[in-house]
């Protein structure tokens, strides 16, 4: 007997047996929980209204509700609906109360000047448990009871099939988050940019060089992007100059050359590279880098500026690039290698006229990733690249000195101004967010079509 | 023209070039490894140096009192950071919360259901490959686009204002295709045998991911989970444009904050206080230390598993 036979049966069990309103019924919940969640969030009735912890239970409640209400109908005519429905609502309820007492007892903890001392703290300790306790066991003891009874209810075979089913449809709800948000990314973005993009133009944007928001009432803002797009390019060249090089050697090293006991140091280290947080970045840079490129003597040079900013790019992007190309390198098929070495070439000599061009497209792919990381990073470069709005040039006839110059890049420029700007004025900084995205969606599929012509 | 003729004219018109001798192709070797070496270590020794510099002065900053008092906030550059402890604690709280249930949910569908194309339609097969995709689009998209959404979104449209919410829900977004991947894979790694055996015993498959898969498969999905509180506490951009940067702790989830990294960034771009700075930020550098050893641990633990039995 096939799926769809059970399922079929499974339904048509339930619809004999269930009275025509109560699918009204839950149908009518559902829909009322939806304008409930909606008339919330959108601010139809004033939130301000609800005092502090209102507007949790709003907003939780709402989300919860509509799901609840559309399992609940799911489980309907079954003999646990019931039972189910009860114990989502009370799981809510005990969640509910532990996050309100949580917030209550940090509240008091950490709000004054410095924590309280410890007699205090175990004092409201004890006084929130207590709190919780009388709150809480009500719900937990009936949730307890449910789960007790719960082995009695009859579990048939279609009512399993059923859940089944549900769930399935649930999960391909929940699989579709990603995408949504995707699409929801770039719906709010473009939303918020048009605009900018009517009001100001895209060519005066993309090709204007002068960014001058009009602060002052009555001047009338200039938004060129230009400088902002020469300081994210040359930044991330900067890094792809440095970091590349360092990156790929030590891809070969961990992947070809190094013995096993220095990979068990190396790979860990270059982890904890990708993973430390990227306003330590920026510190370092601020506070060591700075002040050692303020040595080069040229007049205008403070030590912030793209070579500060390509410094710190080059190890943000040392992991990323690192662990791709380590596993192009990894990936090519060991053959290659040991027909190579069959005709007496050296190590290196397979390595450099076999291993890496087999592995080109990987290599290539973890650098355009690398150029994705550094086009993208925002915190750090606000910190060393001196968010100057205007075009870098050279500070002396030497055209090297350029990287001495501040610059800001088009993720500075979104982070530095979003807090305060309005009207045109943010438009165009969800213009430059917009741009980005853009940017870096095509570099990101640019390395992905990579990879995966390497796989095929 | 024999064969022998030839060779002998390709070699003195230099067509064919004998290669370099043995001893010339090892010294080429010696350097080429020498510079990867070279590399290698280089890439340490900035490790080395960062995390040495803020750990050297920034751990002198940092005693009980440092831990306990609140930030005194302005430019002053004054005070702690117990407040932006635990308002991280709420935010990785917060976004976890959001976050695995639909990221486990969708490594689910992706790995368990999308699989059995027998039993869906084209339709759904072509909507299975999209979602696929944005998971890949959504883990390239640099994180200050995941705060201009939420500015746009959570903090304008749905008008929650800068709060922990705001940020929550805007790090969740970030941390989701890192879930989705990690429990992707940890799903992939259970063994078909495991899911045969249950289905055999007559189970549905429902039953059979809950008590089977899941957890075979739970070191993976943790790990996924722990990495994305990494991700979560080092996370500074997203929570510049929705947290909104209050000193004081967040009294309910519609209220503003302030998480170590923001911290960090406050005291270095808006006071002078530089060794608060470092402090915050060695303490920023244990906790990522600590989190990937987790992992280490964990993924260890999978693999022991995967092998053993």
């Amino acid at each position: 007997m096939g799926l769809d036979e059970k399922i079929r049966q499974a339904t048509t069990r339930a619809g004999g047996s269930r009275p025509i309103f109560l699918v009204i019924a839950a149908a009518t919940l559902v829909i009322l929980a939806v304008v409930l969640f909606g008339l919330g969030v959108l601010n139809r009735i004033p939130l301000e209204e609800f005092a502090d912890g209102s507007v949790q239970t709003w907003l939780s409640i709402g989300i919860v509700d509509s799901l609840l209400i559309v399992m609940a109908w799911g489980i309907w005519n079954r003999k646990d609906w019931a039972r189910i429905t009860f114990v989502m609502l009370l799981v809510i309820a005990l969640m509910f109360i532990f996050v309100q007492e949580i917030f209550t007892l940090f509240s008091t903890i950490f709000a004054g000047e410095s924590i309280l001392s410890l007699g205090e703290i175990a004092n409201s300790l004890v006084a929130s448990l207590i709190h919780l306790v009388t709150r809480g066991a009500i719900p937990a003891l009936s949730l307890f009871g449910l789960m007790k009874t719960g082995s009695e209810f009859d579990v048939s075979a279609g009512q399993r099939e059923f859940v089944d089913n549900m769930v399935r449809y649930l999960l391909f709800g929940i699989a579709m988050s990603a995408i949504i948000i995707v699409f929801m990314i770039i719906f709010f973005t473009m939303e918020e940019a048009w605009e900018s993009v009517e009001e100001i133009g895209l060519d005066n944007m993309l090709l204007g060089t002068i960014w001058r928001p009009g602060s002052i009432i009555g001047e009338v803002g200039q938004y060129g992007l230009l400088p902002m797009i020469a300081g994210s390019i040359l930044s991330t060249f900067g890094a792809v100059l440095l970091g590349v090089p360092l990156s790929i050697g030590t891809a070969i090293l961990l992947a070809e050359v190094a013995p096993h006991s220095v990979r068990e140091v190396v790979r860990p280290a270059i982890e904890l590279l990708a993973g430390i947080p990227s306003v330590v970045y920026g510190l370092f840079g601020m506070v060591v880098l700075a002040p050692l490129i303020r040595e080069i003597d040229v007049p205008g040079n403070n030590g912030f500026g793209l070579l500060n900013a390509s410094i710190v790019l080059a190890v943000m992007i040392i992991p990323t690039v690192t662990n791709i190309a380590e596993d192009a390198i990894r990936a090519v098929p060991k053959s290659y290698k040991e027909g190579s070495l069959a005709m007496g070439t050296t190590h290196w000599q397979t390595i450099w006229n076999v291993t890496l061009p087999a592995a080109r497209s990987g290599l290539i792919a973890a650098v355009i990733l690398g150029i994705g990381r550094a086009l993208g990073e925002t915190m750090a470069m606000i910190m060393v690249i001196g968010n100057s709005i205007a075009f870098p040039e050279p500070l002396t006839s030497n055209p090297l000195t350029l990287f001495l110059d501040t610059a800001r890049t088009l993720t500075g420029n979104v982070a530095v101004e979003i807090n305060y700007a309005a009207g045109a004025h943010r438009s165009a900084l969800f213009f430059t967010g917009l741009l980005l995205f853009l940017m870096i969606m095509l570099v990101n599929s640019l390395a992905r079509y990579l990879m995966r012509e390497r796989k095929a | 023209m024999t064969s022998i003729d030839a060779v002998s004219t390709a070699i003195q018109d230099q067509e064919i070039t004998f290669p370099a001798s043995l001893r010339k192709r090892k010294i080429q070797q010696r350097i080429a490894f020498g510079l990867i070496w070279l590399g290698g270590l280089a890439a340490v020794a900035m490790l080395v140096w960062i995390v040495g510099y803020v750990m050297s002065q920034g751990l002198p900053v940092i005693d009980l009192e440092f831990l306990t008092t609140r930030p005194a906030g302005g430019v002053s550059g004054e005070g702690g950071m117990s407040t932006t402890i635990v308002t991280t604690l709420y935010l990785v709280a917060l976004t976890v919360a959001i976050a695995t249930p639909l990221g486990v949910g969708s490594a689910i569908y992706l790995v368990e259901y999308a699989g059995e194309s027998q039993l869906e339609s084209p339709l759904v097969r072509r909507i299975v490959r999209i979602a696929r995709s944005g998971v890949e689009i959504l883990a390239g998209v640099p994180s200050i686009i995941f705060g201009l959404f939420g500015f746009a979104l959570f903090v304008s449209a749905l008008k929650l204002k800068f709060s922990l919410l705001s940020a929550g829900l805007s790090g969740a977004c970030m941390i989701l295709p890192v879930i989705i991947r990690t429990t992707e894979e940890a799903l992939l790694a259970v063994p078909r045998s495991y899911r045969e055996a249950s289905l055999g015993l007559g189970a549905t498959k429902w039953q059979t991911i809950v008590n089977v898969i899941i957890p075979a498969a739970l070191p993976g999905i943790v790990t996924g989970i722990v990495l994305s509180v990494g991700r979560i506490v080092a996370e500074t951009a997203i929570f510049w444009v929705t947290l909104g940067g209050s000193y004081r702790l967040p009294r309910n989830l519609l209220s503003a904050g302030r998480s170590m990294a923001l911290h960090v960034y406050s005291l270095a771009s808006e006071t002078r206080a530089f060794d608060k700075a470092m402090g915050t930020a060695a303490i920023l550098i244990i906790t990522i230390v600590v989190l990937n050893l987790t992992i280490n641990i964990l993924s260890r633990r999978l693999t022991a598993r995967s092998q053993g039995r």
